[in-house]
Parts: C-alpha cells; sequence; structure tokens
C-alpha cells in the first residue's frame, strides 16, 4: 500500500491536487436566460384550467410538452457543462 | 409498503439471496482494492473513481426503493401531475452547475472529504460546522431510515410473510453494513455499479410490461380521462406554485446530499465529472418518468387503493404480471432484486457518508484533532455499526409513508444551501450571518410543518424557510459589511 498524505483538520491548505477553476457556468447569463426560458415551458402554467389536449404518445399535450421541455433542459445542461465549466490541472 | 401476495420460490429467492450475497464479495474485492488505512481513501476511495463507476454510484445513490414505489405511489393518487418529479429530479443537476464547480476546485485544493470540512475551511466556525453536521446527519439519518423500512416490506412480501419486516431489515442492514466496512466508498461504489445496472435493467423491464397490462399507454390515458379526468388535465396555478417549490426543494437539496458532495470529491479529475453529471441529466426520463407511467396504469388496472396502501400500488402490479405467465414471473424477481438494489445502494451511501461526517467533523473536529489516519478510519467502521443498530431499532417501530419521510428530510437540509450557493461566491458572507440564516430557516420549516402547514401558498415550508434564510444572509451581509468577514477560501 502506498503512502497517503495525511489529511489534518489543522492544515486546510494541505495540497494532494493541484487545480485551477478557469470558467464554471455562473459566470454566464446566457445559461440562466436559457434555464429560466426552458423552466418557464417546463411548468405548465400557461394552459387553460381543465386542459388536457389531444395525446401525443399516449401524453396529454400539456404532458407531453413539460416533459420535451424537461428533455430539453437536458440536452442545454450537458451543452453548459461542456462548454462552461473549465478546471486546468496545474 | 405491502407487498403481499408476491411470493417468490425457492429458486427466485435463492437467486436473490445469492445477489444480496454477492454484495459482500464485491465489498471485499474493494478492501483489496485499497491504497492507503486513510479516511482518504476509505471515504472517497482515494479520488480514484472513473466514469463509469462514478456515473452509476451517482445514478444508484440518487435513486432509491422511493422512486420506484414511492413515486408510483404518488403517481396513482394525483396522476399526470406527478410530472413534476421528472422535472424536479433532473433540477439536482442544476443544483450542481451553481456550486460544484468552485466547490470541486477547492475541494481538491484542500483535501476535503466531508462537506463540514468546506464549511469548517470557509467560515472558520466550529459552531456553524457542528451544527451544520447535525443537521446534515439528522437529514440522512431520516432518509436511511426510510430505505431500511421499504427494504423488511420487500423482503416480507417476496418470502410471502414467512419472513418478516423485522428479520429483512436486520438481514440486509448486516449485509450493507459489512460491505460497506470492508472497503469504504470504494465496496459501496462497486456495488453500486451492480445495482446502479440492475435498476435500469429494472425499469427498462417495467416501461416494456406495465403499461401492456392496460392496453397501452394511450388506452390507460384515455380511460382516465373519462373516469377521473383530474387525473389527466393540467395542474392548477397553486399547483404550479407546487411545482416550482418541487424543482428549488430539490434542487438545492439533493444537490447538497453529503453523499453526493463526497462523490463529487472522489472523482478522478474534472473531465470525469463532468461526463458524468452531463448523463446524469437524463437520467430522470429512464426512472421517475417511468414510475409516473406504471402509477397511471396501475390507476387503471387496480383502482380503489387508498392512502399509506399506494405505496404497494408497484407491487400489486408485478402480482399481476406474475400471474400471467412463467416469464413475468422472472421478470418480476429481476424487478425486485432492482427494487432491493435501488434500497441497498442509497442505503449505504448515505450510511457511509454518516460515518464520515461523525468521524471527521464530531470525532476528529472536538475530540481528537490529532488522531492518527488509522484510528480515524477505524472509528468511522465502529460508527457505521452504531448507526446501523440504531436505525434499525427505529425502522421497526415506526411507520410513514416514503414520500412524507423525503419531504420532512429535505425541510431541513436546504438550510445548509446558503453555506454552499452562497459562501463559495460571497467573500463579505460571515460566519454569524449565516448561522443566523440557517436557524431562523430551520426554525420557520419546523414551526410550519408542526403546526401542520406543509405548504405555504403551493410553497414546501422547508422552501419558504430557505427563502427567509437567504434574506437574513443578505440583509445580515449587507448591515455588517465589517464586522463578521472570515479569512477562508472561496475558490481561486
Amino acid at each position: 500500500m502506498k503512502a497517503e498524505p495525511e489529511t489534518h483538520l489543522e492544515e486546510p491548505g494541505a495540497l494532494a491536487h493541484e487545480s485551477r477553476l478557469t470558467d464554471e457556468p455562473r459566470r454566464h447569463p446566457i445559461v440562466w436566460v436559457v434555464y429560466a426560458m426552458l423552466y418557464a415551458i417546463a411548468i405548465p402554467w400557461y394552459w387553460p384550467e381543465g386542459y388536457r389536449g389531444a395525446l401525443i404518445f399516449g401524453l396529454p399535450t400539456w404532458a407531453a410538452v413539460s416533459l420535451a421541455a424537461t428533455l430539453a433542459l437536458a440536452v442545454w445542461t450537458a451543452f453548459v457543462i461542456h462548454r462552461y465549466w473549465d478546471e486546468e490541472d496545474a | 409498503m405491502d407487498v403481499t401476495g408476491l411470493g417468490f420460490g425457492p429458486g427466485a429467492l435463492a437467486i436473490i439471496a445469492l445477489y444480496l450475497v454477492s454484495m459482500i464479495g464485491v465489498g471485499w474485492l474493494g478492501r483489496r482494492r485499497r491504497q492507503s488505512d486513510s479516511m482518504v481513501d476509505f471515504y472517497l476511495a482515494g479520488r480514484s473513481m472513473g466514469f463509469a463507476v462514478l456515473l452509476l454510484t451517482l445514478y444508484a445513490t440518487q435513486y432509491s426503493g422511493n422512486t420506484m414505489f414511492g413515486y408510483t405511489g404518488k403517481s396513482y393518487r394525483i396522476g399526470f401531475e406527478w410530472t413534476v418529479s421528472v422535472l424536479f429530479m433532473f433540477s439536482i443537476i442544476v443544483g450542481y452547475l451553481l456550486f460544484a464547480p468552485r466547490l470541486v476546485a477547492v475541494a481538491r485544493k484542500a483535501n476535503f472529504i466531508t462537506p463540514g470540512d468546506y464549511i469548517r475551511h470557509r467560515f472558520r466556525s466550529p459552531v456553524l460546522t457542528l451544527l451544520a453536521t447535525i443537521v446534515m446527519i439528522y437529514a440522512l439519518g431520516n432518509y436511511t431510515l426510510a430505505q431500511l423500512k421499504a427494504m423488511g416490506a420487500a423482503v416480507e412480501g417476496i418470502t410471502d410473510g414467512q419472513v418478516s419486516s423485522a428479520y429483512g431489515i436486520v438481514a440486509l442492514a448486516v449485509i450493507m453494513v459489512i460491505y460497506e466496512t470492508l472497503g469504504g466508498m470504494r465496496s459501496v461504489a462497486w456495488t453500486d455499479v451492480i445495482q446502479g445496472v440492475v435498476l435500469l435493467i429494472g425499469f427498462s423491464i417495467l416501461l416494456f410490461v406495465v403499461p401492456d397490462l392496460g392496453g397501452g399507454l394511450t388506452r390507460v390515458v384515455e380511460t382516465l380521462s373519462v373516469s377521473e379526468p383530474a387525473m389527466v388535465t393540467v395542474p392548477t396555478l397553486e399547483t404550479c406554485n407546487t411545482w416550482i417549490s418541487f424543482a428549488l426543494l430539490l434542487g438545492c437539496g439533493a444537490a447538497i446530499y453529503p453523499q453526493a458532495i463526497q462523490r463529487l470529491y472522489a472523482s478522478r479529475n474534472v473531465r470525469v465529472l463532468k461526463r458524468s453529471l452531463a448523463v446524469m441529466a437524463f437520467m430522470p426520463l429512464t426512472t421517475t418518468l417511468i414510475a409516473l407511467l406504471c402509477g397511471l396504469t396501475g390507476r387503471v388496472v387496480i383502482p380503489g387503493i387508498e392512502g399509506v396502501d399506494t405505496d404497494q400500488v408497484l407491487a400489486r402490479l408485478c402480482a399481476l404480471i406474475m400471474a400471467q405467465s412463467t416469464a413475468g414471473y422472472w421478470l418480476v424477481v429481476v424487478i425486485f432484486a432492482a427494487a432491493l438494489a435501488a434500497l441497498m445502494s442509497t442505503a449505504d451511501s448515505a450510511l457511509l457518508s454518516i460515518s464520515s461526517m461523525f468521524t471527521r467533523d464530531v470525532y476528529q473536529a472536538h475530540f481528537r484533532p490529532h488522531a492518527s489516519q488509522a484510528e480515524l478510519t477505524r472509528v468511522g467502521k465502529w460508527s457505521s455499526w452504531v448507526v446501523v443498530a440504531v436505525l434499525v431499532v427505529i425502522a421497526i417501530g415506526t411507520e410513514k409513508t416514503l414520500v412524507r419521510l423525503l419531504e420532512l428530510k429535505f425541510e431541513v437540509l436546504i438550510q445548509i444551501v446558503p453555506c454552499f450557493f452562497l459562501g463559495l461566491y460571497w467573500e463579505r458572507l460571515g460566519s454569524r450571518v449565516v448561522l443566523a440564516g440557517m436557524l431562523t430557516g430551520l426554525a420557520v420549516a419546523l414551526g410550519l410543518t408542526a403546526m401542520g402547514m406543509t405548504r405555504v401558498a403551493g410553497f414546501h415550508a422547508g422552501v419558504v424557510g430557505l427563502g427567509l434564510n437567504f434574506a437574513v444572509c443578505a440583509v445580515g451581509t449587507l448591515l455588517t459589511p465589517a464586522l463578521d468577514q472570515t479569512e477562508g477560501e472561496r475558490g481561486e
């Protein structure tokens, strides 16, 4: 077994890994604007009361739209993670 | 959860028993691969997790038995309104994006093992760290409790009552704690890989088998549209508030789960973590969406179930599948193996996390600051046995639905959110202000819950508490700019 660095509470700065954050999603307003828009579509507040709509793949229209927006949120998230999160190993 | 009527034959029970006992073998393999007798190795697998292991351990940990049974029961009760479950499980990944990049950068620099390490490092406040640790241990204890109770019910059901719930809880808890103490995070993560795969297979089977019981999804929804239109029509505006509240509750609460944060710490590198989280964003569509469809089918196929009994809807659907054919019988065996996998993979991760927080943030921080790594690891293993023993005793003697237990846990857990979401980015935020905010949030959340006001205008009590918590942090910091600053590290 190889030795691991001790992790004393008094030495928070003891470095086992060097890393440097160069970009993160919080710095990009566009990320959160798109999230807000997609959440606004995913939450079904804008349909008339008692609405069901035609069935799309067996789902009521409003539920199908909500799920499609959630899928779009997942795609956007994958893109955001790829594009706007960067950390260089030193 | 009651799974009466699902008695498996000796062959199926033997296979499930073999599967469960094999987890101990995986735990032993995890022990053989340990690199050192240290907390980093025991609790974070030496920060060595690759893409497949990290993804499957995140998946198996995040999706619990509650997803299979509790969520199916909930959609049985409220219909398509439970589409929100897909959205809120997705929201957890958005929650990560709000703090994980910076936390991970700091964590790898400063060798964090627990969430408490970050709080101690950032705020330099033993009181704040201890309170946050107590809140996290309470929330995780509650969560583990729900998993243990569901494990007992599942065992009782599949043995047709020949093995009581209490014995089921004890047996599975012992298996779990054995493989966990053998190899720590490495064993837990490796068992999660197997359990995650079984869980994915189980949900896939449910998707293809259950809707057919009602003649296909389209027919199920058409039937509900006639008999119970409220189950398929769009939610009210107040319910839309609840959707927002759920997204906040889970997006914040589940993202700062201690066991989730420790998996962020444990990744081999940032590239691996990014890929895993990107895939996790799609997982609600393979799990909670299927639970939703199962619940809706149940409403048509087996109507008339009410209250707590709705948590057994999935089990009753499985009983119908078993009765149809031999193939159906064996598919249900796989589904129940998946259910046990879901329960154990969530419980073992929570248990390991409780053990790490007790050892690191209570024992080492307050009693033995200079203890050796070997001593700390040993204390961590013993604490796992003690914690599981206490939880097993409680689990055998209490009763509540799974979803209610889940909400109670998040009500308190999310009061720690400002420590992460604000603390990582706002240098002026000090420990006393955060402590005041956390206490305010806890008082409001627990007070409203105690008064029976679990929701206010559709918003969960915990979310209302979190709103006030954030307000106290913001106003308190702006009013005391120079008095309450700390020197802790904020990131870069």
